[in-house]
């Protein structure tokens, strides 16, 4: 028998013949995530319905040196669930319980196939907040949140994905089963493993529960809106609003190509004549809400805003964050091809940053578009590309090279967000330096021996 | 025993070079299908991606599945590709959700072109095709234009609006529900009903005849004039994209256009009726039309707003009859809703819609019954000349 029928007999041995798929078809769909140039394919799909096939399937991968990609909502943006030396991927949307969510203790219980926006809406039902609010929150897992860290538009005020989770289970290769913190806000007994797991690009561990934190919901929230001439003078008011000791819940920006590409899904009125769109927000009680919105008004102005409009009513806030959301796939519009990167530099940094992407995309002759979370210094640089002009493909990747470097340059990071994955591998050594780098690797070797969870990436 | 070596795994492109341009054959428009960037935006509201989790029933999954067929990774006679093109509903109610624009609608068109040529399409398909491209065989057509008109007959003459309308009787509805065009009639009175009329074409272009959808399109708008106003969300949506939207009218667009203004009230054991919508997903999907058919209930009846009104009820066409059980799991959750809301009626605005409902309502033995907006609005109507004294 081929290896393929292998496969597909013994993991239907695990988890029924419905929930293995090795027809050619379903491996084509599971080859690649939402990062575009990145394919690979894998041999055979499995969908596992407990945490014991969980473990099952891994110490059957270990046993025979199988790969085993973890994946969830297939939002990735770094080509972290891209099967890269083939072998299975496991896919941990059957798994997809709120097992618990107490409104005493403020946290849930959920199996990690739950998607971002499922539990966030389960969670306001009892007047309670998950604040992480990654872009793709509609189709993006809990699991998959925890896997790469996820941030969102929230983070200037309440933080990331890491911030929230408070205890995993979670299966290593080789099989055991284990359980990282808890229920506690306070508990430093041994290595701090959830952290560790949390961003670990399931190359250390499969997460098959996780208990995160939840807030009491704001009562109210507001949203505003200024334009700017450029995306620097938009970065500047974003320093002083900060500078003015003002943390408000929302501070994200666009530049003029990613306003009209906006514009043309949402139909929003958006000003097209303007260089940047900053889009304010804070949420908490309504007195102070408005306090801190004219002030970020008034900063605006005096750094020399265009214009500066609150929003009227919630349903216009709501229409304004979801436009905002779908950036990346409204610019697409622009061309077919959209490589999207994912730079991070101290706040005080943000025109400079502005100012460099500019020039090398201009020295390169790209034409990149430029949103992102402005409050946390968190910049989503995306070239716009036909897929069929491989020059230009090659000259996009030289410019993200040296945007990258400019980045670390200015004390910023390679990715904010979105992950390392098999994108950004190749920069990871010049952002932390041989040897984190090597020791990277003993911890990936100390998890997995074999080698076998998510080859090729984080630890390899 | 199996060895990670294995000459199976195929890293394509794992350098990030970008992936060589792929041969193409010519299946797919290469624009329409370079649009998606594989975000996921689409999986939630996938009827069929929510019945099996699994990334090929998703319209993203498929879309990758028509660029492995465009490019040669996958076989033309791949059982995958067969069975994904035919599971699909195509409801596009992913386009509602695509922030980069997909026209999934069109590309599924020319998928099933490919995938259900000549002999592929399902024989069921074919027969229904062949009987509604010759309106003769229905050998109904002038019995129910003088059942839906009266004796008389009518002629075209000037719409509410400034220019003419025509009512488009529909091979579906007219073979099936007679008593909406005739609804239509009772409302709209000025409507000219012109003889000889074919398909519209929606049935070929959604089972892959989209050559032979085109045409029929263009010859229903030779035959009718001025604004064609349907009964039939589906067949608004098809023929909108062929002979622009402006050439045609749903009925409750038509209605609100002209100033329809409802009279009356439906009445169910005393009380008002409480009625609830279920969208046609091409007139919600495609035309983005969901506000007139609600603020029309609305003026008639209690309206009850159902938590899932916008998703496909599985009809779909041909869908329920070719795959009678994935249509009966997509209108299950529908039920559901509809009897947790404990209305009277569900409006349909669309014959598949108004057939599928009336079937699944009957089978779950709800109280509940389904009816197209054109009787409700009559229903309505009706009462109040009952009740305006002489």
């Amino acid at each position: 028998m081929n290896m393929r029928g292998d496969l597909a007999r013994d993991l239907a041995g695990i988890v029924g013949e419905r929930h293995v798929r090795v027809d050619d078809g379903a491996l084509a769909a599971h080859a690649r995530d939402a990062t575009p140039l990145f394919e690979a394919t894998p041999q055979a799909v499995v969908y596992p319905g407990s945490t014991a096939e969980v473990a099952e399937i891994l110490r059957y991968a270990t046993a025979n040196r199988v790969p085993v990609v973890p994946r969830g909502g297939g939002s990735n943006l770094c080509a972290a669930a891209v099967p890269l030396r083939g072998g299975i991927v496991m896919v941990l949307t059957r798994l997809n319980r709120i097992l618990e969510i107490s409104r005493e203790e403020l946290l849930a219980r959920v199996q990690p196939g739950v998607t971002t926006a499922t539990l966030a809406a389960a969670a306001a039902e009892q007047g309670l907040l998950y604040a992480p609010d990654p872009g793709s929150h509609t189709v993006s897992t809990i699991g998959g949140n925890i896997a790469t860290c996820a941030g969102g538009l929230r983070g200037l005020k309440y933080g990331v994905t890491r911030n929230y989770v408070l205890g995993l289970e979670a299966v290593l290769p080789t099989g055991e089963i284990i359980r990282t913190g808890g229920r506690l806000w306070k508990d430093v007994a041994g290595y701090d493993l959830t952290r560790l797991l949390t961003g670990s690009e399931g190359t250390l561990a499969v997460i098959t529960e996780a208990t995160v934190a939840l807030l009491p919901k704001p009562k109210e929230s507001g949203t505003g809106v200024a334009y700017f001439a450029s995306l620097a003078d938009a970065s500047r008011a974003v320093t002083a609003v900060i500078a003015a000791g003002i943390v408000p819940a929302t501070l994200e920006f666009l530049d003029h190509k990613c306003i009209a590409a906006v514009e043309e899904f949402a139909k929003l009125g958006l000003r097209l004549d303007a260089g940047a769109l900053l889009l304010f927000g804070d949420d908490g009680e309504a007195d102070a809400i408005a306090r801190n919105l004219d002030r970020i008004g008034a900063i605006c102005t005096e750094i020399g805003a265009l214009e500066v409009t609150l929003a009227e009513d919630v349903a216009r806030a709501d229409a304004l964050l979801a436009a905002r959301r779908c950036s990346l796939p409204a610019l697409s519009r622009l061309g077919p091809l959209t490589v999207l990167e994912d730079v991070t530099v101290p706040r005080h940094r943000l025109a400079e940053m502005v100012d460099r992407i500019d020039e090398i995309a201009d020295r390169y002759e790209l034409r990149i578009a430029t949103f992102g979370h402005a409050g946390d210094g968190n910049l989503h640089p995306t070239c716009v590309l036909d897929p069929h002009d491989h020059a230009a493909i090659e000259r996009c990747h030289k410019a993200f090279a040296e945007i990258f470097s400019a980045a670390i340059a200015l004390d910023g990071t390679i990715t904010g967000e979105h992950g390392v994955g098999a994108a950004k591998l190749p920069y990871l050594e010049e952002r932390l330096g041989t040897d984190q780098v090597a020791l990277l690797g003993r911890i990936k070797r100390a998890f997995d021996p074999a080698g076998i969870l998510n080859p090729g990436k984080l630890g390899s | 025993m199996i060895d990670r070596s294995a000459s199976d795994a195929r890293p394509d492109a794992a350098s990030g070079t970008g992936r060589p341009a792929p041969a193409s054959a010519g299946i797919f428009d290469p624009g329409l299908l370079d649009r998606c960037i594989s975000c996921g935006f689409c999986l939630p509201v996938c009827p069929t991606y929510r019945l099996t989790g699994q990334e090929t029933s998703s319209p993203r999954g498929r879309i990758t599945l028509m660029r492995a067929l465009e490019s040669g990774r996958l076989a033309d006679g791949d059982p995958t590709l067969a069975e994904e093109a035919s599971f699909c509903l195509g409801c596009r109610a992913c386009e509602t959700v695509c922030p980069a624009g997909v026209r999934y609608g069109e590309l599924l068109e020319q998928w099933r072109d490919h995938q259900w040529r000549g002999r592929r399409r399902p024989l069921l398909a074919r027969l229904l095709m062949a009987v509604v491209s010759r309106p003769a065989l229905l050998g109904l057509q002038r019995l129910v234009r003088r059942y839906a008109t009266g004796k008389a007959g009518r002629r075209a003459v000037p719409g509410g609006a400034d220019r003419p309308a025509s009512l488009m009787l529909g091979c579906v509805e007219r073979g099936l529900y007679p008593e909406v065009s005739r609804a239509v009639l009772e409302l709209r009175p000025e409507l000219a009903v012109p003889g000889g009329q074919g398909c519209c074409g929606a049935l070929h272009a959604h089972n892959g005849d989209s050559a032979a959808g085109r045409e029929l399109a263009r010859k229903l708008g030779e035959r009718l004039d001025g604004t064609i106003v349907t009964t039939a969300g589906g067949c608004a949506a098809h023929l909108a994209h062929h002979l622009g939207r402006d050439r045609v009218a749903e009925l409750s667009e038509y209605l609100e256009r002209t100033g329809y203004r409802p009279a009356g009230e439906v009445r169910v054991n005393g009380r008002r009726a409480r009625v609830a919508l279920q969208d046609s997903c091409h007139l919600r999907n495609a035309l983005g039309v969901t506000r007139p058919p609600r603020e029309l209930i609305a003026a008639v009846a209690d309206y009850v707003e159902l938590p899932n009104a916008g998703d496909c009820c599985g009809a779909a066409g041909t869908y329920s009859l070719l795959r009678p059980a994935d249509s009966r799991a997509v209108l299950r959750p529908k039920l559901e809703a509809i009897e947790a809301a404990d209305v009277d009626y569900v409006v349909a605005l669309n014959p598949g819609c108004l057939r599928q409902l009336r079937q699944g309502l009957r089978r779950a033995r709800s109280r509940a019954k389904a009816i197209h907006l054109a009787e409700l609005l009559v229903m309505a109507a009706r009462a109040a000349n009952r009740s305006t004294p002489r």
